[in-house]
């Protein structure tokens, strides 16, 4: 599951399709309009559907579109992860990262080493 | 009563090929609250769109799911659809089965896409319309510093028949290059005396910004005219505010040494004692900053070539001409006869004879050279102008590490701020020159015309709304803000709590997020919204 920065990651998810760069098919996005939209609750409730892993990708730092929001958003996905650990949440991950829009190969590299871990782990579906 | 879905799904003119259409069909018509499906393959052309429109109509739905391409490309063509069958644009969610679906994997993906349309149908079913509504806008404008980039700001403004009132600090108009006429041919004297017999633009001298609150369309602006104080409501407001030289030049200036802007005045002035014969410029910065120096640089020892004849030497470490024009400006003066000279390590600089001797070790020839000039122009810092720090903390604006404005975004929106209707224009901005003030102003002018020029706008009202019920007025939410769209406002029993102003907000959601009480709505990414997507993955 990924929540996605429309400014950023949501593009760069679109290119490196036009691009035919495959990614994982277990690969579930959500767009949001800024990653410092996402709320614990919701990396949260990912897990609680069977998630394996939440990613919450936003835009560069220094470059977030709306100034403070990706650096709000790897606040909030720190404590979701303290959580997750408190709640037993073993081989599941969560984990914030940026990228520009024009970063394609970046998005899917990200995809492909999540979905390596949970792989590991044993949590994928 | 109960939503009624439509869902659309599109194959793209066939471009979508491992995707079981008939069967996802199938599926999705399951699914509860759907309505109608339809299959088609020219969605977004005309054809299609007139289809969507009369089954939209036909069918009386009031929900829309669209599974097609990014909704990046087409949901603006969609929305346009929706509205022309009588429902709002909101009620529309689009799932994208193509860029993130169908290319993005290569097998088989009509489970991926079933289910990515699953999420798309449990979004629009909590969808909500959202009305339009029209916001008037005053139309004058404010523009801060009296230089010329604010003089030509105000000029153009003037012209497209927006009122200007002109702030400068000092006691008159023209700001650093008031006496440099010639030189840059810029036509200050003459841009101050249209500024004067212009009916549009009023003239604030001796003036400064106290306050400024509010938003576009309705800055309410503090400013102290000499000693008295005085409130006016612009709708925009300009940032023309300029750079300073000087403070820790290591030389003090004397009459063999000065600095480009001292040798600027010295090639305006018409009646210097005598020529200087040889001049030797030294020029230290080489880092990401050093735009403005090395332009100022380049331009007068140009000038001072051609100007004085004589020799000209540029002693350097690098000359970075990355800034607009100053590649052809370097070209121009090294084919005019200047002499850069590069050197690493920092050249001595002695007196000698009342002249001025510098040394350098010369890396491309790998030789000492020695000069002795009659003049040696040293580098001085550059800085924003005095103020700008309690400017920008008062507008809630960001500044660079070296503290001049930061562009909202470089490429895309160079003279905004994050704050919608604050501009910067010119080399408040930190590194710019003639040419590019030009096309700053321009930018600026046409931006502000735009948004001002009609007199009201049309936005979204209550995208973002908070519940004066649950808001307890912590004021989180308008410390979070990138955007200062968050005021307080009064409701029937006195108390305050948090507004957002339609106009100045970019639809972020921050706030939605911060909020500890979550009082604030953010319609179409709201919490359920966002979590019935999630709900999706759930079911398969």
């Amino acid at each position: 599951m990924a929540f996605c920065c429309e400014h950023s990651a949501y593009s760069a998810a679109d290119l490196a399709g036009r691009l035919a760069l495959h990614c994982p098919e277990n690969l579930r996005v959500i767009p949001v309009p800024c990653a410092g939209r996402v709320d614990t609750l919701h990396i949260l409730k990912a897990f609680e559907k069977g998630a394996a892993a939440v990613l919450v990708l936003g835009c560069e730092e220094g470059a977030c579109h709306h100034l403070t929001g990706n650096t709000r958003a790897k606040e909030r996905v720190k404590h979701s992860e303290v959580l997750l650990k408190e709640i037993g949440g073993n081989g599941r991950y969560v984990a914030m990262s940026n990228l520009s829009p024009n970063a394609p190969h970046k998005f899917v590299k990200i995809i492909d080493e999540m979905n390596e871990k949970i792989k590991k782990s044993g949590e994928v579906r | 009563m109960e939503p009624r879905i439509g869902v659309f799904i599109c194959d793209c003119g066939g471009s979508i090929k491992n995707i079981d259409f008939s069967l996802a069909g199938k599926k999705v018509a399951k699914s509860s609250n759907v309505a109608f499906v339809d299959l088609s393959s020219d969605l977004c052309l005309k054809e299609g769109k007139e289809k969507m429109s009369s089954s939209l109509r036909a069918k009386n739905i009031d929900r829309v799911v669209v599974a097609a391409c990014s909704p990046e490309s087409k949901r603006y063509v969609f929305q346009q659809v929706l509205e022309g069958a009588g429902l709002n644009g909101h009620l529309l969610s689009v799932v994208n089965i193509r860029e993130q679906c169908s290319w993005a994997h290569g097998g088989d993906v009509t489970e991926k896409a079933l289910q990515l349309i699953q999420m798309g149908v449990n979004r629009a079913r909590l969808l909500k319309p959202i009305e339009k509504k029209e916001v008037p806008l005053n139309k004058e404008v404010l523009v801060v510093g009296g230089g010329f980039s604010g003089m030509s700001s105000a000029i153009q403004l003037s012209r497209l028949g927006l009122r200007t009132i002109l702030l400068e600090r000092e006691s008159a108009l023209g700001g650093r290059n008031r006496d440099l006429e010639d030189l840059y041919g810029l036509k200050t004297n003459s841009m101050i005396k249209g500024i004067e017999g212009d009916k549009n633009i009023e003239v604030f001298t001796s003036s400064e910004v106290v306050r400024v609150e509010g938003r576009v369309g309705d800055f309410t602006v503090k400013i102290r005219k000499g000693t008295e104080e005085l409130s006016r409501v612009f709708g925009g407001i300009v940032f023309a505010t300029g750079y300073e030289t000087g403070g820790d030049s290591q030389f003090k200036s004397s009459a063999h040494i000065t600095s480009p802007n001292g040798l600027a005045h010295m090639l305006q002035a018409s009646n210097l004692a005598r020529k200087p014969r040889t001049v030797g410029f030294v020029f230290d910065s080489s880092d990401e900053n050093s735009r403005l120096p090395a332009m100022a640089t380049l331009n007068t020892a140009l000038a001072a070539k051609q100007k004085w004849g004589g020799e000209v030497y540029v002693f350097c470490k690098n000359v970075k001409v990355d800034g607009e024009g100053l590649e052809s400006l370097y070209s121009e003066a090294r084919e005019c006869g200047v002499v850069f000279v590069k050197f690493e390590e920092k050249p001595n600089i002695s007196a000698q004879d009342g002249r001025v001797k510098i040394e350098a070790r010369d890396v491309l020839l790998g030789e000492n050279t020695t000069l002795n000039c009659d003049l040696l122009v040293a580098e001085e810092k550059f800085s924003p102008s005095q103020g700008t720090g309690t400017l920008s903390s008062l507008l809630n604006v960001r500044t660079d590490s070296r503290g001049f404005y930061q562009d909202e975004n470089v490429h895309l929106y160079p003279v905004a701020s994050e704050r919608k209707g604050i501009f910067f224009v010119g080399d408040c901005r930190g590194d710019s020159g003639p040419r590019r003030v030009v096309t700053d102003v321009s930018s600026v002018v046409t931006s502000l015309y735009e948004l001002l020029g009609p007199g009201k706008i049309v936005v979204e009202r209550d995208r973002v709304k908070v519940d004066p019920q649950k808001c307890r007025t912590c004021l989180t939410c308008v410390r979070a803000c990138p955007h200062s769209a968050v005021g307080l406002t009064r409701i029937d029993n006195g108390r305050e709590v948090a507004e957002i102003w339609d106009l100045a907000c970019d639809g972020c959601g921050i706030c939605t997020a911060i909020c500890p009480a979550k009082a604030i709505e953010f319609e179409g990414y709201s919490d359920q919204q966002i979590l019935a997507q999630i709900e999706a993955i759930g079911v398969s």
